[in-house]
């Protein structure tokens, strides 16, 4: 049963400057799920890409179902059997589904001597797929109106309109709720059981562990070790990952709590939020956990008036405030840390001084609206110190950085407005392992500092290692509370999934 | 660091192609030497254009793009040149500019608060008031009235008083765009809106406030165009629009946004009018002189491409 | 998921055009004479013609200023050409390739240099404005009956001017286009995600020159139109057209931003601007405001279709958190 479908020797890929890839061997056998992880920046999404023909490999060979090959762009790779699913999606959200499917491989048929798009087979080919895949979307539906799960629906299609009998997953849950993550790993054994060769590309331990049957780590674009899942535990892929031991993933500090530094009361925004009640007390580290889309995103922009006000009131040490806009929030002491640092949190083509100084531009200026870069450097300075942002010096640009680094500069330009309280929205997504144990440090450290924070995580041993207290959020309520001392991984999320309301599309 | 060299060799190989320019026209026409020349013919047919160049250059820093800077200067011009005419000069001139923040106004208020693209909501309104200018005139000229013709003919101490006006407009804007907070910010939001408007900055006032001010500085420019040609009709606005365009991203500043300098600006403004001016000296035809202007727009922009390549390339051995 | 497909912007652009039509038939009596009628297709067919080719090129996420200036070039070289005798036979194919070339031009300094559509056609435009005034002493004129043949004899029944057939000709051949060839779907392909087209083995730079090719030739169609009617061809002939075809373009609810919109919707913005001046002259309107007209209609129609969308945006968003939560 064990043929091998893929094979991949010796690849090396380098970037002006960078070896992203130094000799990786992969072998894919028909009929297996096989996972890749290791740290951001490991090369596996640059593996994958290799592989169909997104990149060229510098040196290396690869053989598919037999045959060597190496395509020149993924088209090519479809055609040969090798389909991959992009972690962002690479659908045209403008047109329909159907038009999704087969762009580029359209099925023609000959009006006399004219080639025209034949839709009728197009649609009948389409369905069968569909129903292999036991979905129902709309062909002649607009790519745009469909919801993340969907869509991902429609790139896995769209990989089966090829006849492909290896399929690349990269990243795949990384927007997907939970229902919908069953949905998709229930796909994936379909698929398995048909006797497709799956790669499947994961930061998440866990999921490795329930659907894969090998996994293979790199780390720094080498090739580390393949096992068989069966016979391997989280703590061994860590440290393959990690290259030593991990010591305390999480080391926060014991923080003295004071009194109560904002309260929410009846909280209210139709549709998206329904009478939210909380408090969160000084020098606390409060999380909020909850699956994609129950609404914690949402309600930390709320709060901070990034979005239109909602009903209800906010207290701030005992009183009430008003906060119609985010410089509202920024005086009153609120400051927010957005989940995407590219798009929200950070001007990545300015240097990390100026993206540090943004928020408190006022605080530097002097007569005549005058920019102060003295202060300005003094000020970035420190906290580039303080932080430990690995950058020559503050004039780099922060496009340059890890993602590590840009979180830490994403943090320091909150801190520097001297916040009272700081709302970390994901604060360690898309980081790899070592800058998420530096960035918990540095939350711990703040709060030591009688600095309150609200963290919003979708990782749950995340928060279970660092809050003090943990509300669980579900479609937009809260749905339940934990202190430290009794939040476990099952309690949380049992919560969190409780009498799931079934709402159609 | 490296940004900043990159972009001071690039003021430098402006300054030197302008000098270049300069120097080939000075020895092919020595009339061209004579200050008068210099400054009665070459600055001054420029001044117009230079000036809405400078606001136009905020504007293409945000990533925006105003396409009907002609059309305003030519319907604020009319309204004002009808009023001075039933009111006097104090009520043209206050028309003229009032329409042109108007307009402006008009025009950031679609862009920022409807989100609709600059590129569409100015090709709309360029449309309008162009229309607006030859519907309320009939299509007759309108003509100067004399605080215009004072502001378009007058010379103090050697130099044309449009001349100083617009020494004044650049050294300020030069100072807005690099030393101030509000320069900063306008930068951000050209560079990613999103993160600045996270960032607390107001970006929709900040884009209202670019757009009223270009038309107000469009709105000068009228007074000046007015004085200068005497009579205004309402077509005569039709190239200006692609003129300003022209000199701004010859001096440098990214058709994307995000890039830009006023002082490039500048340069770019000047070696337009020595151009224009040199090339009448030589007695080439105007024909001629649109294409090396459309050539020399072509030059600039192959070689920007090809420098953003060679600065993205080095940007790629900086991570290493 | 409800289906409001009919309520498209195509749907609401067709509402508006019955009722001005209604209007005019109410309000301005001489405005149904054969005559106009006909003056008004002419005029029609010019803009679609050239408004199609437009909406190829803004469907990629580019666009053309240059048209107008391309349009008086190839009007004054056709004319040069007709002026030897050469008839429409010759002059149709010629000045189809003359706009194609120009228009490659473009296309190859846009995507070979990576420059902005609108940059790259900007600096094209002064070009094509200084090249033939070089050659021209203004404008071409005392020219043959084989030239204007097309404005003056070519009438179909007797009455139907030429033109309206090659508009109807070339209207029906790009519906079929953009249904059923594959060219087209890499079209809207790019103008959606240009780096998705990219991975999905589309040779972007190819389609978009291509786009422009196919455009030029249609812009070489509408100066062959409106060189022939009449007896002399000016050097300015072309002069602003880019952006009535533009207009036509993004009132039919294309998106400037590129990757939708219909040929359909541009066949009724392309209607609407040509409607506008002979009607306001009809309904006693001096013709100078035909401009401002035109402009409020672009102007009410982008801010509906963006209310609109943000409208449908705010529910999409609000299904997302639904299906989430």
């Amino acid at each position: 049963m064990a043929k091998t479908i893929l094979e991949l020797k010796n690849i090396v890929k380098t970037f002006p400057g960078v070896k992203a890839l130094d000799g990786i061997s992969f072998q894919l056998y028909s009929g297996e799920v096989h996972a890749i992880c290791g740290e951001n920046g490991a090369g596996k999404s640059t593996l994958m890409k290799v592989v169909c023909g997104v990149h060229k490999a510098d040196s290396g060979t690869m053989i598919v179902n037999g045959k060597e090959e190496a395509f020149g762009n993924p088209l090519e790779a479809y055609k040969k059997g090798v389909s991959i699913i992009f972690q962002e999606t690479s659908l045209f959200e403008e047109m329909k589904v159907l038009d999704n499917l087969y762009l580029g491989h359209e099925i023609m048929k000959k009006i006399g001597p004219i080639p025209v798009i034949d839709y009728a087979a197009m649609k009948e080919k389409a369905l069968e797929i569909f129903k292999k895949l036991n979905t129902d979307i709309p062909l002649d539906a607009q790519v745009k109106n469909l919801g993340m799960a969907q869509k991902q629906m429609v790139e896995i299609a769209k990989a089966l309109t090829f006849d492909a009998n290896i399929l690349i997953f990269d990243e795949p849950t990384a927007s997907l709720t939970e229902r919908e993550v069953r949905a998709l790993f229930q796909i994936i054994q379909n698929l398995k059981k048909e006797g497709l060769g799956i790669v499947y590309i994961s930061h998440r331990l866990e999921e490795i562990f329930e659907i894969c049957d090998r996994v293979t780590v790199i780390r720094d674009g080498q090739y580390i070790s393949t096992k068989d899942v069966k016979k391997t535990n989280k703590d061994e892929l860590v440290a393959d990952m990690v290259g030593r031991k991990m010591g305390s993933y999480y080391p926060k500090k014991d923080t003295k709590i004071g009194g109560e530094l904002l309260r929410v009361e009846h909280y209210y925004d139709e549709g998206f939020l329904e009478d939210i009640n909380f408090y969160v007390r000084k020098g606390e580290i409060l999380g909020f956990s909850g699956l994609a889309g129950a609404g914690r995103t949402e309600l930390m922009q709320s709060i901070c008036g990034l979005t239109k006000k909602a009903a209800g009131s906010v207290f701030l040490d005992g009183k009430e405030i008003h906060i119609r806009n985010y410089n509202d929030a920024m005086d009153q002491g609120i400051v927010y840390v957005s989940e995407d640092r590219g798009k929200y949190g950070l001007i990545v083509d300015m240097s990390i001084e100026n993206n540090i100084s943004l928020p408190q531009l006022q605080k530097l200026r002097k007569t005549l609206d005058f920019l102060d870069v003295k202060k300005e450097k003094t000020l970035a300075g420190k906290y580039i110190q303080e932080m430990g942002i690995k950058a020559p010096d503050g004039e780099f640009l922060v496009t340059n950085l890890s993602g590590g680094n840009q979180q830490k500069v994403s943090v320091s330009k909150a801190l520097a407005l001297e916040p009272k309280l700081l709302l970390l929205d994901e604060p360690t997504r898309g980081v790899d392992v070592n800058a998420k144990a530096e960035i918990h440090k540095i939350i711990s450290d703040l709060t030591e500092k009688g600095l309150t924070i609200i963290m919003v995580s979708s990782e749950l041993p995340e928060l279970l290692g660092m809050c003090d207290r943990i509300y669980v959020m579900k479609d937009g309520r809260i749905a339940g509370c934990f202190d430290k001392e009794d939040a476990t991984q099952e309690a949380v999320l049992s919560v969190a999934l409780e009498s799931k309301k079934e709402v159609g599309a | 660091m490296k940004k900043r060299t990159f972009k001071f060799s690039f003021n430098v190989a402006l300054f030197l192609i302008w000098l270049l320019l300069f120097a080939f026209i000075s020895i092919k026409a020595p009339n061209f030497l004579k200050p008068n020349y210099l400054i009665s013919v070459m600055l001054r047919n420029i001044i117009e254009i230079g000036m809405v160049a400078l606001p136009m250059t905020l504007v293409i820093i945000t990533a925006g793009i105003d396409l009907s800077v002609g059309n305003i200067l030519v319907l604020s011009c009319m309204l004002g040149g009808m009023a001075a005419g039933a009111a006097g000069d104090a009520a043209g001139a206050l028309i003229t500019l009032a329409v042109g923040l108007i307009c402006g106004i008009i025009n950031g208020i679609i862009i920022a608060k409807v989100k609709i693209t600059p590129m569409v909501t100015t090709l709309a309104t360029m449309y309008l008031y162009l229309g607006l200018a030859r519907g309320i005139t009939q299509g007759d000229s309108v003509y100067a009235f004399p605080l215009a013709a004072y502001l378009g003919n007058t010379v103090i101490a050697g130099l044309p008083i449009q001349i100083w006006i617009y020494l004044v407009l650049a050294v300020v804007f030069v100072y807005i765009l690099s030393k101030t907070t509000l320069g900063r910010k306008i930068y951000s939001i050209g560079l990613n809106p999103n993160a600045a408007k996270y960032a607390g900055v107001k970006t929709d006032k900040i884009l209202i406030g670019i757009y009223a001010l270009t038309g107000v500085i469009c709105a000068l420019a009228a007074l000046i165009w007015l004085g200068r040609f005497t009579s205004v009709k309402y077509d005569a606005g039709t190239n200006f629009n692609l003129k300003v365009i022209t000199v701004v991203v010859l001096g440098g500043t990214s058709i994307n946004g995000g890039i830009g300098d006023m002082k490039g600006t500048i340069l770019g403004t000047l070696i337009i009018a020595t151009l224009n001016s040199g090339l009448t000296v030589l007695n080439i035809p105007i024909d001629v002189q649109t294409i090396v202007q459309g050539a020399v727009l072509m030059v600039a922009l192959i070689a920007y491409a090809v420098l953003n390549d060679r600065a993205k390339k080095r940007k790629i051995v900086a991570v290493q | 998921m409800k289906k409001r497909s009919f309520l498209t912007t195509e749907f609401y652009l067709f509402c508006f055009l019955v009722v001005i039509m209604l209007l005019l038939a109410v309000a301005a009596p001489g405005f149904y004479t054969l005559n106009n009628i006909m003056s008004i297709l002419n005029s029609f067919s010019y803009i679609l013609i050239s408004a199609i080719g437009m909406n190829l090129i803004i469907l990629t996420g580019n666009i053309d200023v240059s048209t107008g200036a391309l349009i008086s070039v190839v009007a004054l070289a056709s004319a040069a050409i007709g002026k030897t005798g050469v008839p429409f036979a010759g002059l149709l194919p010629a000045a189809m390739v003359m706009g194609a070339l120009l228009s490659t031009l473009n296309g190859l300094f846009i995507t070979g240099l990576k420059i902005p559509a609108i940059v790259a056609t900007l600096a094209t435009t002064q070009i094509f404005q200084g090249v033939l005034p070089l050659t021209v002493e203004g404008s071409i004129y005392d020219l043959p009956a084989s030239f204007t043949w097309l404005a003056f004899k070519a009438k179909i029944f007797g009455v139907v001017p030429a033109s309206v057939l090659i508009c109807l000709i070339v209207t029906v051949f790009f519906l079929l286009f953009t249904r059923y060839s594959r060219f087209s779907k890499k079209l809207y392909a790019i103008g959606n995600n240009r780096n998705g087209a990219r991975l999905a083995g589309i040779n972007v730079d190819k389609t978009v020159v291509i786009s422009y090719t196919i455009a030029g030739a249609l812009f070489g169609i509408t100066a062959l139109i409106v060189a022939t009617a009449g007896q002399r061809v000016t050097t300015t002939m072309g002069t602003g057209m880019e952006m009535t075809f533009i207009a036509a373009v993004v009132l039919g609810g294309t998106s400037p931003a590129g990757g939708s919109g219909k040929i359909i919707g541009t066949v009724m913005g392309a209607f609407i601007l040509a409607i506008v001046a002979p009607a306001i002259n009809f309904l006693g309107i001096s013709p100078n405001w035909a401009d401002a007209v035109k402009g409020a209609i672009i102007l009410i129609s982008v801010v509906v279709s963006a209310a609109r969308n943000i409208k449908g945006r705010r529910v999409i968003a609000r299904c997302a958190v639904r299906q989430g939560g």
